[in-house]
């Protein structure tokens, strides 16, 4: 068993979105599974996930949600931060990407292409994602379809 | 607009817009019915006025969403549905999304777009059109609809603010929404009466009645300080019709009570505002539900609904058939339908209890504000879900057998022994389970028509 510091999740809604309940649920489920949730809520800027990641380098990931349409919009600044070696650790997104459903094959393409290392279909996919070892170790394929 | 004086505005933004004189003609004077016109017949009709959310991010796309539903589907009033990047003040974002591609915004960025174009949206259909956002400060986007000759706003200081944002002080969107009410206010003096509709549907997700009219009555009590005499208060379908109409009945008792006499009120229904089920027939059918439980309850107005619920932003075609579903569900058609009116006059009747036992400490207070800000933040006020951290979320509420919502756990509302004892005897099948981190039953709940109705049919998967 890994100790507790290892098992840091930094949670938080995507900077336009205001939608917190799927947050507020992804919080309870990892708190169960024994995360230790840093929760920034909705409206999160991602120089604020960045610093979070700062205080807590240990974090395993960054989970982001995005259920108003504007994932794409609203992740644009990664690959600066990341140019500027701010959020090092995987970067995972979910939810209701785009306005248009049959958009969404595109977004992920882009939002992968701004450097996001996981974009999930469903919920269900987040708990075998995080539980699995950290560090690179291979995650099954039908767990990261990205 | 001489009198950004009131509304406190950049001198940038006040300079950028038509002067007071010429804003206020156009409202006034162009011939076009009102908001306002139109929410008065309809009350002496008693068939509720209908209305769409639509918003779309581009110029033309919106001119074409708009008129469209106003020949398909004659709608009463149109909405213009604003962007998440304008509703929190982020105007440079919008605009650059809408120069790099508008399909990609969730609404109409009217103030990159500009009055102007406002205007061709006011001009471009036959009915009166709102302007919808959820802006904790909303004074720029004020200024963009006055000067559009739009002659409804949404919102205010509690229910702009808590779903909407992260960390917006109450006394700043209070003290933003003040400023808006006394526009308003100068305004009807100079003969133009804006709808000013209160946004009562707070988090949408499972909202108790007596949460929702608490928050709208006291936006509803500070606007009327500002000089506002007539007000929309907008409540959403909880789902149990009898506890929705008890609680639509209710505005009209609660504004008797606490507001100025001459305070014009219009109760609206909001037509359910959580999980909707991803199978379009039993969406069409909450549709109409709601629709129909507006009409029961005596609303002046009903904002509708699409089958698209679930999926994304409704097309203009399943945003006109929720129309005419709504139209179907307030005819005359079912005028036959008859509820059980002693359990509507229980409700009815707790809910004003509830209520007053929210707001009179706070209407007692001479700082109304002050005391709104310090009771959300002593938990005395409270919204379930809140997406602002300024208010405590520690209310759980929960549904009883018959789908009612009630209170699992108050948190830190200061409701009566008698109040308390009634929603734990509702919830007797909960015992023991009033804890926040009772994940299942409050999926449950919040599910409660998404999984009503098993999927029959493949649907276009989004994946
Ligand atoms: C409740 C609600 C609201 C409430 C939110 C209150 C609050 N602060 O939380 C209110 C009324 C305030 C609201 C406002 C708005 N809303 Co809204 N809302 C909903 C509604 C009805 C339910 C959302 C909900 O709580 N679901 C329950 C939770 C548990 O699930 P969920 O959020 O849907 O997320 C699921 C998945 O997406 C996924 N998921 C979510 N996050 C994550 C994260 C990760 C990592 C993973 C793996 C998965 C994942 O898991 C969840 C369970 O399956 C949906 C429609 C519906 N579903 O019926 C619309 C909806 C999400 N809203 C929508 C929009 C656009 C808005 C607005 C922008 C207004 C507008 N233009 O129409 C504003 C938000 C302003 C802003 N700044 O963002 C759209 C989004 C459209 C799109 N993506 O194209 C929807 C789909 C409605 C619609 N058909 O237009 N909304």
């Amino acid at each position: 068993m890994s100790h507790v510091d290892d098992r840091v999740v930094v949670l938080g809604v995507a900077e336009s979105d205001a939608h917190a309940v799927a947050n507020r649920l992804i919080e309870f489920q990892l708190r169960e599974l024994g995360f230790a949730v840093v929760n920034l809520g909705v409206c999160t800027p991602l120089a604020d996930f960045a610093d979070a990641v700062a205080a807590h380098p240990q974090a395993r990931a960054v989970v982001i949600g995005s259920v108003n349409g504007h994932a794409v919009a609203d992740l644009r600044d990664l690959p600066a931060l990341r140019g500027a070696g701010r959020l090092p650790c995987p970067v995972v997104v979910g939810g209701n990407l785009t306005i248009d459903p049959a958009d969404r094959p595109e977004a992920k393409r882009q939002l992968l292409a701004l450097g996001v290392d996981h974009v999930l279909d469903d919920l269900t996919e987040l708990a075998p994602l995080l539980l699995a070892p950290p560090d690179g170790a291979q995650v099954p394929d039908e767990v990261v379809r990205a | 607009m001489p009198d950004d004086t009131l509304l406190r505005l950049a001198p940038r933004v006040g300079a950028s817009l038509p002067s007071w004189r010429e804003v206020v003609a156009y409202l006034r004077d162009s011939g076009r019915p009102t908001a306002i016109d139109v929410l008065r017949s309809a009350r002496a009709t008693g068939r509720p006025v209908l209305q769409p959310r639509c918003g779309v991010g581009g110029h033309e796309e919106m001119l074409a969403l708009l008129r469209h539903l106003d020949t398909a589907a004659a709608p009463g009033m149109l909405s213009v549905t604003i962007d998440s990047h304008t509703r929190l003040g982020h105007f440079v974002t919008a605009a650059r999304e809408l120069r790099t591609d508008p399909g990609r915004l969730n609404g109409y960025p009217l103030v990159a777009h500009g009055w102007a174009r406002g205007r061709e949206l006011t001009e471009s259909v036959r009915v009166p059109l709102e302007v919808r956002h959820g802006s904790p400060d909303a004074r720029e986007l004020f200024a963009s609809a006055l000067a559009a000759g739009i002659s409804s706003f949404e919102g205010g200081g509690i229910g702009y603010n808590l779903p909407y944002s992260k960390d917006v002080p109450l006394a700043e969107s209070l003290s933003a929404w003040q400023r808006v009410d006394a526009v308003t206010a100068a305004l009807a003096a100079e003969g133009v009466v804006l709808e000013r509709e209160l946004f009562g549907t707070l988090t949408a997700v499972l909202v108790p009645p007596s949460v929702s009219l608490a928050c709208t009555l006291l936006e509803a009590v500070l606007a009327t300080e500002q000089g506002v005499r007539s007000v929309s208060i907008a409540y959403p379908q909880g789902g149990e019709i009898h506890q929705d109409v008890a609680a639509l009945r209710a505005i009209t008792l609660l504004c008797e009570r606490y507001l100025p006499q001459d305070t014009e009120v219009f109760p609206v229904l909001h037509v359910f505002m959580g999980v909707f089920p991803r199978d379009r027939a039993a969406a069409d059918a909450l549709v109409f539900h709601g629709a129909l439980t507006g009409r029961l309850g005596g609303a002046t107005k009903v904002i509708t609904k699409t089958r698209d619920e679930a999926w994304g932003i409704p097309s203009a075609e399943a945003n006109a058939l929720g129309l005419i579903t709504s139209a179907v569900a307030t005819s005359p058609l079912l005028d036959f339908i008859r509820l059980d009116e002693a359990r509507i006059a229980e409700e009815t009747a707790w809910i004003l209890t509830e209520v007053a036992e929210l707001v009179e400490p706070l209407l007692a207070a001479r700082d109304r504000v002050a005391a709104v800000c310090a009771a959300f933040a002593s938990g005395a006020l409270d919204v379930p879900f809140s997406a602002s951290r300024n208010a405590r979320a520690a209310v759980l509420p929960a549904r009883d057998p018959g789908g009612a919502i009630r209170y699992l756990s108050p948190g830190g509302l200061p409701f009566s022994a008698s109040t308390l004892r009634r929603n734990r005897e509702l919830l007797a099948d909960r015992a023991g389970r009033g804890d926040v981190t009772d994940v299942t039953g409050v999926v449950a709940d919040i599910n409660h028509f998404a999984d009503a109705i098993p999927v029959r049919t493949p649907e276009v998967s989004q994946r």
